[in-house]
């Protein structure tokens, strides 16, 4: 019979009830959800790591090693396999696209797996190429076509063997200032060292890669002695591959923890005051069964059942939306699959999630119980008796002069909201919750925007990027400089503290290129001072007018600078100009032309172009992939705010059901006390505001700093954002109230004032 | 002349297929400026009739007219103001608003009244000046029946209705508030219909309305009401 009870009460309580469930499973659906993304990207790039043998070091060295440098590094007692390995940019013959071609001498090692159909790996093969998949799909390449690369002066033909993915290029970026892989573009392919040595005429690597359980430090100790030079080496976290794809694992991370502990906290909130709610209303019912002879214990349960029914529902929903969620972003075909190239998208439920899960269901039944519990205490007469709500206190405000100048709608309006504290407390949460959401969303976006402006709209002032071919001098750089009237610059590998830093050189005379400051400003290079990126700057301590010393890979030259101060760089990098360099004497080579010309006629000396629009085009995804990230983070906080107001409001409206009727009995209009109803809620809304805005600030700039500082990013919020934020919050505020005030003309004025015992 | 007029009205309250007739075609008139009592047992009607001249509720059909204004058929909001201007209400539960003072709860009416009378006179008049600023939680029964005579009265209507106000007051305090009606419709001049199941209070009544079974039974005039304390409770 109590089960019955149990529907019917539901029913009653379907508003509460329905709010609960949808917080529960929206709390529990993000939870989920970025936890499993976060997990299920670990796993499975975790499986093509694994497989392709991703290295853990990579020593690197322009002039190439020898066979028996090889055998040294192997020599190495923890070093646990080890490949030869380069990867050249070649271009496709008669089109723009770049192939990074890639070899390596033992493929267990940087290596690759094949995709679909296609012939295993031959490392005697000498007319054969596996190509990427995407690149091949893209560009309509089939196994068994035929495909000619040029670099320099030579041309290699192969046909396709198979289709494959690596690890080595899991974020297939052609240069690290882009954000998003092209596969139209730019793709990747493997040779056998066979075939790249009868194409080159000679054997070249100008990379060992190794895999090892040593710490950074120990190897490079090792590395240097055995090959007697100091020798770069980067690890695992200095590639594009690793990195970036951790960097989605933390993104992950990130928003699987801020955003739930939102949405569940505000469940838990909503199950204690409305749990409270239902037992003081069936404070009598409760009496009634204990005078009829039920155990307490069994009260108790019926109670608890409520809140566990809620809670286990929230659940199944919530896993549900989980799932669909953690699918929406890892799917092959989706967000996530045009940036990692991975061979698979399990999903992972993470075990902690089941954990946390089970917790959070203990817990609400637990309110479910505590609050039954506290209707429980003493004689079955005293439980039949009905609730008391508190008694009304005088407010501080009641002491001064101003409260008598409010009209009573306000009066009546201040005491209730001191006097019901949970239910005010739990209005604000909804609203500071749902204008956090809308800040943050808004202002992730605004940032976005504001930093894509500055760094590459602003920052790139050129329509033209020549990349100089590896074989030009300095000086046939400088004849195509002047020949496009072009600034130029270079890069060279500098060591900071043991972390390999780039030494960007520029030569500056056209404004083609700009460098960005810390206010995001832009900063002019001068003749005896370099800037340091922000990064580089934070890790080591630097300010600005510091002198600090720097010594590039393969030299013994150690150069000491002036800061001049903080730049802001998509790399991390230390910044001067050409003269600055002339003066310290560094050995530099130029490496790229910035130009406004468009028309590029081929030279020998130009490995090749891109346009700015090119470059542009490649955040285009990454910029779609955001709007949709705030577009849902608006509607999580839409309906958040709706929920819980909604929720409140009706509950507020059922408590004071029988102060409303007495105002319509006294000759108030529907309309007016709609307006006081409405009235409340607008200053909660605009208390919530206050803080929430403010929150929402604080909570970007926590977002930007875990998700994005790889791009020295500042945030940045418009007029507009907060005008939205302001808008939407009201306007949910002001919408559930209308629903709301809608209901007094429903108001039994006759059934309300009947008396009550 | 007329404060009430009640020309055929019925009403009827339809649940399902079950239906009740709570008002039977009922034709009255009631003159202004008396003390009537509505007489019956409990289910009779009278407090349908007291709803119906009060404005919470409009007759199925026939029609109610008031101080000579026809609101049988009036719309939502024009029986707001009704209800504001012409009536003031007391019922067996009080029905204040906890969370505002006592003089706050009578201060409320000045919201819709234009010519509402001072709220603090009111309070005066019913014997509560020293409690203005208690809250109605911290009265007692008969002090919160007060309240709402007061706030009734602040509206300056021309019609007091009062539902059984005395229904949840030990006899002693019932007889103070009964005093208490009786002085005030008699120094401000009001109409004042109560509803009630007591025989007794019919004694102190100008004018005695004996409703059942929604149909009204007998109205008869008294000469010579008793005062409150003549009547043996």
């Amino acid at each position: 019979m109590l089960k019955k009870k149990l529907l019917r009460t539901a029913l009653r309580y379907k508003s509460q009830f329905i709010s609960m469930i949808i917080m529960i499973a929206l709390g529990i659906g993000v939870f989920v959800g970025f936890n499993m993304e976060w997990v299920s990207i670990e796993e499975n790039t975790d499986y093509v790591f694994e497989k392709t043998g991703f290295a853990d070091f990579r020593l690197v060295s322009e002039n190439g090693f020898s066979k028996e440098d090889f055998d040294s590094i192997m020599a190495i007692s923890g070093v646990k396999d080890a490949t030869r390995y380069i990867s050249i940019n070649t271009t496709v013959k008669d089109d723009t696209d770049v192939i990074a071609l890639t070899v390596s001498e033992n493929i267990s090692v940087s290596g690759f797996m094949l995709i679909g159909e296609g012939k295993e790996y031959d490392n005697d093969s000498k007319d054969e190429i596996w190509l990427s998949d995407q690149y091949a799909e893209k560009n309509n390449i089939k196994v068994g076509d035929k495909i000619t690369l040029t670099y320099k002066n030579i041309e290699f033909q192969a046909s396709v063997a198979g289709l494959i993915k690596s690890s080595e290029y899991l974020i297939c970026l052609p240069d690290p200032t882009l954000l998003m892989p092209d596969y139209n573009s730019y793709g990747f392919a493997y040779i056998s060292p066979e075939a790249f040595k009868e194409a080159m005429g000679m054997e070249f690597y100008t990379q060992i890669n190794v895999l090892s359980d040593m710490d950074k430090e120990d190897f490079s100790k090792a590395a240097d002695k055995a090959l007697s030079k100091t020798t770069l080496v980067l690890s695992k976290d200095d590639t594009v591959s690793y990195s970036e794809a951790m960097g989605e694992v933390n993104e992950g991370k990130t928003m699987g923890s801020i955003l739930p502990v939102l949405f569940i906290a505000i469940a838990v909130l909503t199950m204690v005051t409305t749990m409270h709610r239902i037992t003081s209303n069936e404070k009598t019912q409760i009496g009634t069964l204990k005078s009829l002879g039920f155990r307490d214990r069994k009260i108790l349960v019926h109670y608890s059942s409520y809140a566990f029914s809620i809670g286990i529902i929230g659940t199944i929903l919530g896993i549900g939306i989980g799932y669909g969620l953690a699918y929406y972003i890892m799917n092959p075909y989706g967000a996530m699959g045009t940036y990692i190239d991975m061979p698979t998208w399990n999903l992972y439920m993470p075990s902690f999630c089941i954990i946390v899960i089970v917790l959070v269901n203990l817990f609400l039944t637990f309110i479910g119980f505590l609050s039954v519990k506290k209707m429980l205490h003493g004689t079955a007469a005293e439980a039949l008796r009905p609730y008391v709500p508190s008694k009304m206190k005088r407010i501080l405000l009641e002491r001064t002069k101003l409260w008598n100048r409010l009209g009573f709608g306000t009066k009546w309006n201040m005491r209730d909201i001191i006097r019901h504290k949970a239910r005010t407390g739990m209005t604000l949460f909804g609203i500071i919750g749902c204008a956090i959401l809308i800040v943050g969303g808004l202002g992730m976006q605004d940032t976005m925007n504001y930093f894509v402006d500055v760094f590459y709209n602003k920052a790139i002032n050129y329509q033209t990027r020549i990349n100089i071919s590896e074989q030009a001098t300095n000086e046939q750089a400088l004849e195509i400089a002047k020949q496009y009237n072009g600034d130029y610059s270079s890069t060279v590998s500098i060591d900071i503290a043991g972390d390999p830093v780039s030494l960007e050189i520029y030569n500056i005379e056209h404004d083609r290129v700009r460098i960005i400051g810390e206010d995001m400003g832009f900063v002019t290079l001068n003749d005896n001072e370099a800037y340091i990126s922000k990064r580089i700057a934070d890790d080591n301590g630097i300010k600005q007018n510091d002198l600090f010393t720097f010594s590039p890979y393969g030299s013994d030259e150690e150069y000491t600078v002036k800061i001049a101060g903080i730049s802001r760089s998509m790399t991390e990098s230390v910044v001067m100009s050409e003269s600055y360099a002339k003066k310290l004497g560094i050995d530099y080579k130029i490496i790229v032309v910035y130009t406004n010309d468009t028309d590029i006629k081929s030279d020998e000396n130009i490995a090749n172009t891109q346009t700015k629009q090119a470059i542009i085009d490649s955040f285009d995804v990454f910029m779609e992939l955001m709007t949709t990230m705030v577009f849902l983070l608006v509607i999580a906080a839409i309906i958040l705010g709706v929920v819980v107001l909604y929720n409140l409001g009706i509950m507020n409206y059922i408590e004071r059901y029988r102060e409303l009727a007495t105002l319509k009995v006294v000759g108030f209009r529907d309309k007016k006390i709609g307006g006081l109803l409405i009235m409340e809620n607008l200053y909660l809304a605009f208390a919530g505001i206050i803080v929430g805005i403010p929150l929402g600030l604080w909570v970007l700039d926590y977002l930007i700093g875990a998700l994005a500082s790889e791009y020295e990013m500042v945030s940045c919020v418009t007029i507009t954002t907060y005008i939205i934020s302001i808008v939407l919050t009201v306007g949910v505020s002001l919408f559930v109230s209308l629903i709301i005030s809608k209901k007094n003309k429903k108001i039994d004025m006759v059934e309300a004032l009947k008396a009550t015992e | 002349m007329n404060i009430a007029e009640f020309k055929n009205v019925s009403k009827i309250y339809t649940s399902g297929d079950h239906t009740l007739k709570a008002l039977d075609n009922v034709d009255f008139e009631l003159e202004n400026g008396k003390f009537i009592v509505v007489l019956g047992p409990s289910g009779a009607g009278k407090s349908t009739l007291l709803n119906m001249i009060g404005g919470l509720d409009i007759p199925t059909s026939g029609t109610i007219i008031i101080n000579g204004k026809d609101i049988s058929k009036l719309s939502n909001d024009e029986l707001a103001d009704y209800r504001a201007k012409t009536v003031g209400f007391v019922f067996q539960s009080y029905n204040l608003i906890p969370t505002l003072t006592v003089y706050e709860n009578v201060e409320l009416v000045s919201d819709i009244v234009d010519n509402a009378l001072s709220s603090e006179e009111m309070l005066e008049q019913v014997g509560l000046k020293d409690h203005m600023k208690n809250f109605p939680s911290e009265l007692s029964g008969g002090e919160q029946q007060r309240v709402s005579i007061a706030r009734a009265l602040a509206k300056n209507p021309e019609i007091l209705l009062c539902d059984e106000p005395t229904g949840a007051l030990d006899s002693q305090t019932g007889i103070v508030i009964l005093r208490l009606l009786q002085k005030m419709a008699k120094d401000y001049g009001k109409t004042i219909i109560i509803v009630t199941h007591n025989q007794n209070i019919s004694k102190m009544a100008d004018v005695v309305v004996r409703v059942k079974n929604g149909k009204i039974q007998s109205i008869e005039k008294q000469a010579e009401p008793l005062s409150v304390d003549e009547i043996d409770w």
